[in-house]
């Protein structure tokens, strides 16, 4: 007949003392105490914010306010073969310089900026010498 | 220049309406050319015109491309912000209907119960 083991009476007395759950004391080996990386959920949304992609802010269409046709402007225009634009101040030179070649049908070398003292931003985009660009002006209707 | 009407731009797919931004864009494009280059008053004009038309046509782009959104959610408890409607921001926040009329048990049943009587004298 085999009997029930004898609960250990060591045991017994810890248990009674301390509790059932004894947390095991954990050795801090720094002197800083770091936050413990815990568990990072990821989103599970049960609706969509937006539900719609809304439209891109620059297109082409909207980084070209307006063409300058002041006598410096005619002026870059003939001795350059550079236009002047009115562009939109969040516009960036890559972005003028694709949008121009895409709307006008030229080939543009590089794009000056500046930002007017009224908030406007100014482009001087000088054209490749292929194109005349008194052609490209009166095509486009500036002249 | 007529403005372009809604109904007519709603029997259009995307794809057609896009193209029809596109060409609203390009003449916007060359009125504002004209305009300082000192044109005409009808062209002018136009201007403000074709800023609506294109206006107009970015709605119902927009509202073509939630009506699917739309039919997918509908009668969701969670429906997408966008779908849910707009109103204000005020009455977003308001009891909706059912929890301001929302009664205890025990008024609701004694009204159930007990209501108002109606007397009315016979002639």
């Amino acid at each position: 007949m085999a009997g029930k083991p004898k609960p250990d009476a060591k045991k017994t007395s810890k248990v009674l003392k301390k509790g059932l759950h004894q947390r095991k004391h954990k050795k801090w080996t720094t002197v800083r105490f770091r936050r413990p990386e815990t568990k990072v959920l990821s989103r599970k949304p049960k609706y969509a914010r937006t539900s719609v992609a809304g439209k891109t802010r620059l297109d082409k269409f909207s980084t070209f306010l307006q063409p300058l046709a002041t006598e410096k402007a005619l002026k870059i225009i003939e001795t350059f073969n550079t236009l002047v634009f009115l562009v939109d101040p969040h516009a960036d030179k890559k972005q003028i310089k694709k949008y121009a070649e895409q709307l006008y049908n030229i080939k543009v070398t590089k794009v000056n900026t500046l930002i007017r003292p009224d908030g406007k931003k100014k482009a001087f985009i000088k054209i490749s010498p292929e194109y005349e660009g008194v052609d490209i002006a009166n095509k486009i209707g500036i002249i | 220049m007529v403005k372009v009407k809604a109904s007519e731009l709603r029997k259009k797919d995307q794809d057609q309406l896009k193209k029809q931004v596109e060409d609203l864009k390009n003449e916007l494009s060359t009125l504002k050319v004209a305009k300082v280059a000192g044109g005409a008053p009808a062209k002018l004009a136009k201007i403000k015109v074709v800023r609506k038309s294109i206006a107009t046509a970015l709605t119902v782009i927009h509202e073509k491309k939630l009506e699917k959104v739309r039919l997918d959610s509908k009668g969701k408890k969670y429906q997408p912000l966008d779908v849910r409607g707009k109103r204000t921001r005020a009455i977003r926040r308001r009891l909706t209907k059912k929890q301001e009329n929302k009664l205890v048990l025990r008024v609701l049943k004694r009204k159930q119960n007990f209501p108002q009587r109606r007397f009315a004298v016979a002639k």
